[in-house]
This record gives structure tokens, C-alpha cells and sequence, in this order.
């Protein structure tokens, strides 16, 4: 018994995309244990693969066979000592496994996985500045580490520091500028810090960034119809009062036409006359929202 | 203090939300009205975010969004409800505070209902009520536990617990479960209804 083409294709994806499809991986769990050293190297990451989706779904027994295999395999393994400090933490108390890891980052201060987890678990057990101190300290010495940048603004944004958020998020935008859905992110969080100019411009950009290689008459899918959505929230708030901006960003001068444009954006996103099959839902009550001044 | 009774839509509406995302947080309202004795039936609920759900922006447009649908329906935004990311944490969390407040403003008896992740496999009911004390909202505490028999807060049955977990596992009705979140990647998920994935007596 393998598993199928299509099986391993979308755990493929879900690898390369960082998927945490958990109960969606378990589902394969018998046939990966019996079948994963026909895989060739990609065996051994379908087997970390599985791993990760068995602590999340609670199933430690398939967990603990994953890893005595990867441990197995692998002795020594850097990569296999953040697994076993996965499976600590699904069990053992935060102290014995912040000991585990302090142990690890000793030997190695620049396990940045290691180091990851250990940042992880102090943000779980409620000891946020201590997380922010380790993860500010990780990044200035891995500065590219995107993933590192998000989960920073992720925790200033959870406490309402909305402002070292986007300065956070300022390092991921240099470092992935072609994402828009990173600018996206920046937009929405500039709303929340209610820099509204600062906003509208991200999300214009969110706008440009998604839609390049759309032809003029399809109507916007996926990310910009956040980002116009986004654009006729901010530009109907900036029509109706000036706002101030801690940025000192300027407002764009075709504000009106600006906000037409995304009125006429956003309805043509529930449009009957779109290409797929089935209608658009709630489109009423968008229709009473873009109309309303 | 009113009544409060939570109907099976809502109360599987809740529950699916959660269940369709174990590790993240999700929110929603509630939709309700007062009846002629003065207790509130929270009839529907409308369920909003699971991504970013400490930011804003599509936060407020589905927040109206689903106040034009109330209105439609005859129902008013009668509360707001959230499960935390992690299992043990109930807190209302300040942006929670906030919704429920600005609910508030607009509908003097609104309340917030916190799911309970300990509680939510358990076949008990997995919501903790809280209740406005200023502008700071408690979990509420009254003579009788929330839920329990003699409580200010009900569900419309018993048994609702214990059906929305096998709904979940035997049926995984919650699959076809979709929020605003869903509905802005694909115009024809139904957010503001979910018929889809209610039983057809609900």
C-alpha cells in the first residue's frame, strides 16, 4: 500500500506552502508509516510532515513512531532535536522544556529553530516582553528571517502596539516587496493604528501589486478584493473628515476618484455576470455599504 | 439583568466557527431579538474573522455587513462572540473588549460569548457569558452557573451541546462552514446565512 500521486502532491504543497493542514495530513498516517522509505529522501519529510500533524491532533502515539524513526535515521540532527522539543512541549511542563532548550541553545546559539520554539513558548505561557526581548535579539542577529518579522508584529498587534507592528512589518516589506499579501497585512494593520492616509496608500499599492497581470475587465478576486475593499473603506473616511497621520502621509489629491473607482471595483466583484458558476452571496447588503455616505 | 437564550443555529454557528479553526482565534456576532417578556432570543449568528482577527478593517465592514443583514431579517446585533487561539485562554482579549463595546452603544442589553476550548469536546456547553461592568466586561458569575438549570443564560435545548460535537466528528458539518474571512477569497461562500452546513431542522 502507497500513497497515491495526488496524496503526496498535495503534501508537497502543503510542505511548500507551510500548510498546517493538520487532521488533513493525519488522514494518511497508516500509509506513510508503512510506505515512506519507498519515497526516497522525500520519505523523511513526509515523516517530519506527519509528525508535526500528529502532536497538533493529539496523537502522540503516531507522533512518538515518527520520531523514533527520524531519530533513528538522523542522530544528532539539529532538525531532530526541534521535533523532540515539539513532543516535550505537548506534554511536559513550559520550565522542563525552556530547560531542554536552554540546553540546546548552549551547545549552539545560533539554532535559530531552537531558538524559534523557545521564543514560541514564552509567548504561550504569557511572558510577552520576555518573548519580544528574544525574538527582537534573534532577529538583529538573523535579520532576513521574514517568519521572524511577522511573528513579532503578530505580538505587538495582539497587545494593541500597533505602531512597532508596522515598523515590524516595514522590515518584511523590504525584504519580500513583491508579497502582496505582506502589503496587505500593512495596510489593514496601518487602519487599525488609525493612520487612515497611511492605509489607503498600502492598500493601493495591495491593489497594484495583486492586480497586474489582471486584464482591465475581470472583475478583482482573492487579495484585492480585500485591498478595494480596503481602498473605499479609507478614501469614504477621508472624504467625510481629515484624518490626521502619524506617518505624515498625503492624501492623494483624486481622492474622489479614487473612491469611485473602488465603489465600482467592489461591485463588480458581485456581479452577476462574473465567470463562475455560482452567484455571488450577500450581495445586497454590500450594495446598501458602497452606496451609503 | 434579561434572559438570555441561545438557539441551536447560533449555538452550532459558534461551534462549527472554532472547530473549522483549532489554532486560531474567531469571531463573530450575534444576532437576536428581544422578546414581549423582555428576554433575548440570540436567533443567529454571523461569523467574521480567523485571520487577523486583532485588526480592523474587514472587521468594521463586516460588522456592517452583518448589521444590514439583521435588519433585513428583522433581528438586531444583539452581541459578539470569540475563541481564543489557545485552549486555555477565555479572556474576552482587548480587541473583544472593544467590539462588544461598540455593540454595546448600539444595543444596551448586548453581551459576549466566549468559547471554551476545554469544554468544547466535552458535551457540556462551551460558551462563558460575559457581561458589561462599565466598560470592563466579566465573566458572568451569577447564583447559577451560565447554562445550567435556573441560569439568566439557556440554550434552547439540552442535548445541543452534545449534537453540535457529533455534527463535528461523525458529519464534519463544520467543513462547510464558511466566514466573512472565506467569503472575501470567494464571493459565493455564504457568510451571512451558512445554510449549507445546518441540519435541515435547524
Amino acid at each position: 500500500m502507497s500513497l497515491s500521486h495526488s496524496a503526496l502532491e498535495k503534501l508537497a504543497t502543503f510542505r511548500a506552502n507551510n500548510t498546517r493542514a493538520s487532521q488533513e495530513t493525519f488522514k494518511n498516517a497508516s500509509t506513510v508509516l508503512k510506505s515512506f522509505k519507498r519515497l526516497g529522501d522525500d520519505g523523511w519529510a513526509v515523516l517530519e510532515q506527519l509528525f508535526l500533524a500528529s502532536v497538533d491532533v493529539g496523537r502522540l502515539d503516531v507522533a512518538d513512531e515518527c520520531l523514533r524513526q527520524l531519530g533513528k535515521q538522523f542522530p544528532d540532527s539539529p532538525r531532530v532535536d526541534v521535533l523532540t522539543g515539539i513532543r516535550m512541549e505537548a506534554t511536559e511542563s513550559p520550565d522542563v522544556v525552556l530547560e531542554y532548550y536552554a540546553q540546546l541553545l548552549d551547545a549552539d546559539s545560533a539554532n535559530a529553530a531552537i531558538w524559534k520554539r523557545k521564543i514560541s513558548v514564552l509567548r504561550r505561557t504569557g511572558k510577552i516582553e520576555k518573548a519580544v526581548e528574544e525574538l527582537s535579539q534573534l532577529l538583529d542577529t538573523f535579520y532576513t528571517d521574514v517568519e521572524g518579522w511577522l511573528e513579532l508584529a503578530d505580538i505587538y498587534t495582539s497587545c494593541n502596539q500597533y505602531i512597532p507592528a508596522l515598523q515590524a512589518l516595514s522590515h518584511v516589506l523590504l525584504l519580500a516587496a513583491q508579497n502582496p499579501f505582506y502589503q496587505l497585512q500593512f495596510a489593514e494593520t496601518a487602519y487599525t493604528a488609525g493612520d487612515i492616509p497611511l492605509a489607503l496608500k498600502a492598500f493601493l499599492v495591495a491593489v497594484e501589486m495583486s492586480e497586474r497581470d489582471l486584464s482591465d475587465k475581470s472583475p478583482p478576486v482573492g487579495i484585492s478584493v480585500r485591498a478595494w475593499l480596503g481602498v473605499k473603506l479609507c478614501s469614504r473616511r477621508l472624504l467625510l473628515n481629515s484624518s490626521p497621520s502619524a506617518s505624515n502621509t498625503v492624501v492623494p489629491k483624486n481622492l474622489h476618484l479614487i473612491e469611485e473607482l473602488a465603489t465600482e471595483r467592489v461591485l463588480g466583484v458581485y456581479s452577476s455576470k462574473s465567470s463562475s458558476t455560482r452567484a455571488p452571496e450577500g450581495r445586497d447588503v454590500v450594495v446598501g455599504w458602497v452606496g451609503d455616505r | 439583568m434579561s434572559q438570555y437564550s441561545v438557539s441551536a443555529r447560533a449555538y452550532l454557528k459558534l461551534f462549527f466557527h472554532a472547530a473549522k479553526h483549532p489554532q486560531s482565534s474567531v469571531n463573530g456576532v450575534l444576532l437576536g431579538k428581544e422578546e414581549p417578556s423582555g428576554a433575548i432570543t440570540i436567533v443567529d449568528a454571523v461569523p467574521l474573522l480567523h485571520h487577523w482577527t486583532s485588526l480592523s478593517p474587514m472587521m468594521e465592514i463586516g460588522l456592517d455587513l452583518a448589521g444590514r443583514h439583521a435588519e433585513s431579517m428583522g433581528l438586531t446585533l444583539v452581541g459578539y462572540y470569540q475563541a481564543c487561539e489557545r485552549i486555555d485562554d477565555t479572556s474576552l482579549a482587548p480587541v473583544g473588549e472593544r467590539i462588544a463595546g461598540k455593540l454595546r452603544d448600539g444595543y444596551k442589553n448586548a453581551v459576549a460569548l466566549v468559547i471554551d476550548g476545554e469544554k468544547i469536546g466535552s458535551g457540556e456547553a462551551a460558551v462563558i457569558p460575559y457581561t458589561p461592568q462599565g466598560p470592563i466586561w466579566r465573566p458572568y458569575s451569577g447564583e447559577s452557573a451560565a447554562f445550567g438549570p435556573g441560569s439568566i443564560f439557556q440554550l434552547s435545548s439540552a442535548d445541543l451541546p452534545q449534537r453540535a460535537l457529533s455534527l463535528v466528528r461523525e458529519q464534519e458539518l463544520h467543513q462547510k462552514f464558511g466566514d466573512f474571512d472565506d467569503h472575501l477569497e470567494d464571493v459565493t461562500i455564504d457568510w451571512l446565512r451558512n445554510t449549507a452546513c445546518m441540519p435541515s431542522d435547524v
